[in-house]
């Protein structure tokens, strides 16, 4: 009940925004009608130059994008290119002459890129309109206009969200989420081996891709199922263990008399100081079957022959896990230590008066208070975890490979797998199709926990 | 009384201490491995013994002077100055996206903050395609420019552990500032910045640090452009099957390199780690 | 008046004798950009070669551009974007069947017949697609053979597998061989007649008939043999000499293990293992190098002039001599030099038994790495008839 009464309301609230720009275009005066037609007018006539221009300006930049290009992206869109590289054999130079065909991942990427811009067009060409009308119930009511001084002023407190959010966004929307948009898409085409430019085209199947992956072999369902079991496992163990070893060393380092401690924390660094690739590259060496850890314990005679690290597949998960750590830890040490020392003092001297001891101290500030500055943390942690390539590629490539799986190893996760199946298929709808299905899952999960957890219901209590 | 109190603090300091030992051993041993083989002589990937048969500085020399096929000054320039500048962008973004979400209340906050958190969960390798043809459209590729775009481009979507902490600041500072006339601009640059120092400093490391690591980026966006490769990309290229069993111990070499500024960032930086910052600010 | 016409005249004069020179046909000199892609190895030959080829075609006006991109990445980075792709580059032949797919490989019609004449045939073959020739082969050493310890072996102990094994045994040695990798295990799979094809785009092998299984029976006693040690080439490069009498691997390592064993060097063609009771000669996949040019070039003609110089008799030689690589062409692999190199000759050995990777799909890697890693951990749960269906059945994409 509660979600068709939101779904209604939210629905009348666009129709509520579309009758108010039918009505103001009605009502309005000459100038805000024009603004209508040329972005800016209703600023640009009202004394505010600056704002005026520049929508001017965005005006004539965006007509001249669609006529040069853009309207012929969009189109591009429909059929992802129809003009096929073609070779026409010429006598006279002895060869074929090669016409270019069209590239349908480019038509794709840009179709989908011409959209944002288009609607981005939108966004301001409303927010035009919006300030005209503005403007104009200002002079009714016999005010001004605010000018350009005025504007800066609001933009720097009121606004304030406006002028710091604004690259962001914008870089955001050019690097993640066109190229998002891009590869969601592409689950809806045939884009595979059989189908690469510049050579050949690829083209809108629809669903297919997603029924052939439901109706799956035996083989298949199998490798994916244990995949997604240890994928999960491997990502809660991982965030967890880390979280908890961070703030376990970041509280040692942190106690009170412990002396040194920007050497203790130095050490720490030192180790993600060095890229990922190298210090994993050294581990997969260190702990290799013949390796040099099993060498000198053998030396030592610890043990009579070499322990499997890598190459059991039992083995293989607890030293990833393990590795994990050595990798993790010192961030997560960073990140608690830096919250901890932002914990109110005066927090834990009223309940040493109180007659708290350490434990309880820990129990009743310190922990709550992480877990609630974190919350968001952990759970990005915890996705990332989920998609963590790097670890595990570079450390076992994601074996020991097993004939019980498709194309896969014990130690795979589903983006590893995701990613083997890429690189020896090219197989890119099908694995946009799988990607989709797991970011539908991880995404779902974790926008309930992220909106129920405390720490968004108590935000305002908090601060 | 107090005596045993004390002592049993002493006692406790002493486990701690040996913990802290034992634990920074077992860290820093693969990196003390590392440092082992850039002075290695003997050549090849893979030893049967920890301890090199001789010493050498060659592969740190060499690293420097014989820059026919890999010109590592020129990458370790070129990164250094990427990583600074993504450094210093990539920061004042994440920050101040992460005081707007925090202290700021306006229509789209929400929304934004899920989907920001949404975004990063798509495990696509075409976007990377994707990225370079779009920096291709504003002919940015193959520059340096084009790196720091993007490294700095996704930097917003990791507002969550700043915000995290900007929002345990109390109200109560910010509203004694407005109080006194001050806009949201100044009590970000004057106020909240000053007291949140360890998670300043956390950004900064984290966001000086990516440049380095990176080698996948940077071989889709440089592609040919040899000069321009930052140095992980490099050092990735001593791996390959015709040249690690000579290039690996100045491979070794190149990648202790690498760790020197990011350990001298962090030391710079450590003197912000100072606790209880905001504990007296509010009493007073 | 008459300085008007005086002026009148000397501008006519000075106008007619520009239009004289106007009018003579000046050789019109064509404006060539190329770019070429290489190896970083190769930066410093090519450059030379580049130079040689511009002194050796002076009617043009040429802007040659080199680009470092190794011959394994040439796929990957022709498909990122193929427009910005260089004109003229080198890569491996396990790649010929993606690039042609994709439409990347300008067709050699140019001078082909000379071309095919004069290079080795299986170069030509894999560098073939239905008859069409899609690249100029460049080097033909991209497979693998037999090192081993002349101290340890005589010439005739390396002829059998078993053989080996057991020598090496007694004196507390190992064979090296990386079973778990599909490029190797085919050797024996390849030598026992079983064959790899590419039917409607899918892998199909016929590895999981009687003759694959006892393959894989001869592979499980080789592996489960004390001699027997897998790794890859770190480990092989680290034990060689000491704890490894012998290994299987490439001319990429020729340098580096001459250099290890110094006088006790010595390379030969795969041995002969044995299959239910049969000695069978290992077989092996060959490998080469070739050159392509760019389908989307704005220069066919010039771009084909330059792969094919990149390419011919006199800069295989060179090759040879400054990178020690395995010419394809017919004269040049019968060069001295050529042929007094030990490792070339080893593979020149094996070359009879070497086939191309051309019908291997990329599908047959990970199942038939899967299956070597069982036999070398000694995972006997699946028999060897269920590991070889699953094999087949996972490389044919199901």
């Amino acid at each position: 009940m509660k979600n068709t009464q939101k779904f209604k309301s939210l629905v009348n609230k666009v129709l509520n925004r579309m009758s108010d720009f039918f009505k103001g275009f009605k009502e309005g005066n000459s100038v805000t009608k024009g603004s209508y037609f040329i972005l800016g007018l209703g600023q640009l006539l009202r004394g505010q130059i600056f704002k005026g221009s520049v929508y001017l300006v965005t005006q004539i930049v965006f007509i001249y994008f669609m006529i040069t290009s853009g309207v012929s992206n969009i189109l591009g869109l429909r059929t992802l290119g129809t003009q096929m590289q073609e070779r026409v054999w010429s006598e006279e130079r002895g060869i074929f002459v090669v016409s270019k065909g069209d590239n349908s991942m480019l038509m794709l990427l840009f179709g989908v890129a011409t959209i944002f811009i288009v609607i981005g067009f939108i966004i301001t060409y409303v927010m035009s309109v919006h300030g005209s009308i503005q403007n104009e119930k200002l002079i009714i009511s016999g005010k001004k206009p605010n000018n350009l001084k005025q504007d800066i002023q609001l933009y720097l407190n009121d606004k304030y969200h406006v002028t710091v959010l604004t690259l962001p966004v914008f870089l955001t929307f050019l690097f993640t989420i066109v190229p998002l948009v891009f590869m969601i898409l592409i689950a809806f085409t045939n884009f595979d081996r059989n189908h690469q430019p510049p050579g050949n085209l690829f083209t809108w199947v629809g669903f297919e891709n997603f029924s052939a992956v439901l109706w799956n072999d035996p083989l298949k369902s199998k490798t994916f199922v244990d995949l997604l079991i240890w994928t999960l496992v491997w990502a809660v163990l991982a965030t967890v263990l880390n979280y908890i070893f961070g703030m376990i060393l970041a509280l040692m380092i942190n106690k009170k008399g412990i002396k040194i401690k920007k050497f203790w924390r130095t050490i720490f660094v030192i180790t993600i100081a060095v890229p990922q690739f190298v210090s994993l590259l050294l581990m997969s060496q260190l702990l290799a079957d013949l390796g040099t850890l099993n060498v000198i314990l053998r030396e030592f005679g610890f043990i009579e022959t070499f322990l499997p690290f890598l190459s059991d597949p039992n083995w293989a998960k607890a030293t990833v896990i393990i590795v994990n750590l050595w990798v993790g830890v010192p961030y997560t040490m960073l990140i608690t230590s830096g919250i901890l020392m932002n914990i109110p003092t005066d927090l834990y001297e009223s309940a040493k008066i109180d007659g708290a001891n350490a434990w309880v101290q820990f129990w009743k500030i310190t922990l709550p208070y992480m877990l609630f500055v974190t919350g968001p943390y952990l759970i990005t942690q915890f996705i990332g975890n989920i998609n963590n390539f790097n670890v595990i590629y570079l450390l076992t490539r994601g074996g020991p490979l097993s004939l019980e799986y498709f194309q896969a190893g014990k130690t795979d996760l589903l983006v590893t797998w995701l990613y083997k199946l890429t690189v020896n298929e090219q197989n890119y709808s099908f694995a946009s199709t799988i990607g989709i299905f797991i970011f539908l899952i991880s995404a779902f999960f974790s926008l309930i926990v992220f909106n129920k957890t405390a720490a968004t219901q108590k935000e305002e209590d908090f601060q | 009384m107090m005596k045993n109190m004390k002592s049993r603090e002493r006692f406790s300091n002493g486990i701690i201490y040996a913990i802290l030992s034992f634990l920074s051993f077992v860290w820093i041993l693969p990196i003390v491995w590392l440092i082992l083989v850039s002075f290695r002589e003997e050549p090849g990937a893979y030893t049967a013994y920890i301890f090199p048969k001789s010493y050498t500085l060659n592969n740190y020399l060499l690293l420097f002077t014989d820059t026919k096929l890999f010109n590592y000054p020129r990458w370790f320039m070129n990164t250094l100055i990427v990583a600074i500048v993504t450094c210093a962008v990539s920061t004042i973004i994440v920050l101040l996206t992460s005081y707007a979400l925090s202290r700021l209340r306006f229509k789209l906050r929400k929304p934004m903050m899920n989907v920001a958190l949404v975004l990063g969960m798509f495990p696509g390798f075409m976007s990377m395609i994707a990225v370079y043809h779009i920096l291709k459209a504003f002919s940015l590729t193959q520059s340096l420019f084009a790196l720091v775009l993007v490294y700095s481009g996704g930097a917003a979507l990791g507002y969550y552990i700043s915000k995290g902490f900007f929002d345990t600041i109390p109200k109560s500072i910010d509203e004694s500032a407005m109080l006194d006339g001050a806009s949201k601009n100044t009590i970000f640059w004057k106020i909240t910045l000053p007291l949140s120092k360890p998670i300043v400093v956390y950004t900064i490391l984290t966001s000086f640090i990516a440049p380095w690591m990176d080698f996948i980026f940077v071989s889709v966006i440089m592609k040919d452009n040899y000069e321009n490769y930052t140095v992980a990309l490099g050092l990735f290229q001593m791996l390959s099957r015709e040249n690690i069993y000579q290039y690996f111990t100045r491979f070794a070499a190149g990648a202790v390199l690498i760790a020197i500024p990011i350990t001298l960032l962090f030391i710079y930086m450590q003197k912000y780690y100072i606790s209880g910052i905001t504990g007296g600010s509010v009493k007073g | 008046m008459k300085k008007l016409l005086l002026a009148m005249l000397m501008l006519l004069m000075t106008l007619s004798l520009v239009a004289c020179q106007a009018e003579e046909p000046v050789e019109e000199v064509k404006d060539v950009t190329l770019k070429v892609w290489g190896a970083q190895e190769d930066q410093e030959m090519l450059t030379g070669m580049i130079e040689e080829f511009k002194a050796a075609n002076p009617g043009t006006n040429w802007t040659i551009e080199l680009g470092v991109v190794g011959e394994p990445d040439a796929r990957t980075k022709y498909l990122e974007d193929p427009e910005a792709a260089a004109d003229v580059f080198a890569f491996p032949n396990d790649q010929v069947m993606d690039l042609v797919n994709a439409g990347a490989l300008y067709e050699v019609t140019i001078n082909k017949d000379a071309i095919v004449a004069a290079n080795i045939q299986s170069a030509v073959d894999s560098a073939t697609v239905d008859g069409k020739l899609y690249g100029f082969p460049m080097t033909a050493d991209n497979g693998y053979f037999m090192y081993y310890d002349k101290s340890v072996f005589t010439e005739e102990d390396v002829k059998s597998l078993d053989k080996m094994l057991e020598v090496a045994g007694a004196a507390g040695k190992s064979v090296f061989f990386d079973v778990s990798n599909g490029w190797y295990i085919a050797s024996f799979f390849i030598g026992a007649g079983n064959k790899f094809e590419m039917v409607d785009g899918k892998q199909v092998l016929d590895f999981n008939n009687e003759t694959g299984v006892k393959v894989g029976e001869a592979i499980k006693a080789f592996t489960a043999n004390p001699a027997f040690l897998t790794g890859d080439d770190n480990v092989l490069k680290a034990g060689f000499g000491t704890t490894i009498a012998a290994g299987v691997s490439g001319t990429w390592n020729a340098g580096d293990i001459s250099t290890i064993l110094g006088a006790n060097y010595g390379a030969t063609k795969l041995p002969e293992y044995t299959l239910g009771g049969v000695a069978t000669q290992l077989g092996s996949f060959a490998g080469f190098k070739l050159m392509g040019v760019n389908s989307l070039t704005m220069y066919p003609e010039e771009a084909f002039a330059l792969a094919e110089f990149l390419t011919n008799e006199a800069n295989q030689i060179k090759r040879f001599e400054v990178r020690k690589l395995g010419p394809a062409n017919k004269n040049a692999a019968s060069n001295e030099a050529v042929l007094a190199d030990v490792a070339l000759s080893a593979l020149a050995q094996q070359a009879p038994f070497a086939m191309s990777q051309n019908s291997v799909a990329g599908t047959y890697w990970g199942p038939a790495e899967a299956f070597g890693l069982a036999l070398e951990n000694k995972d006997y749960t699946m028999s060897i008839q269920e590991m070889l269906d699953a094999l087949v059945s996972q490389a044919a994409g199901e």
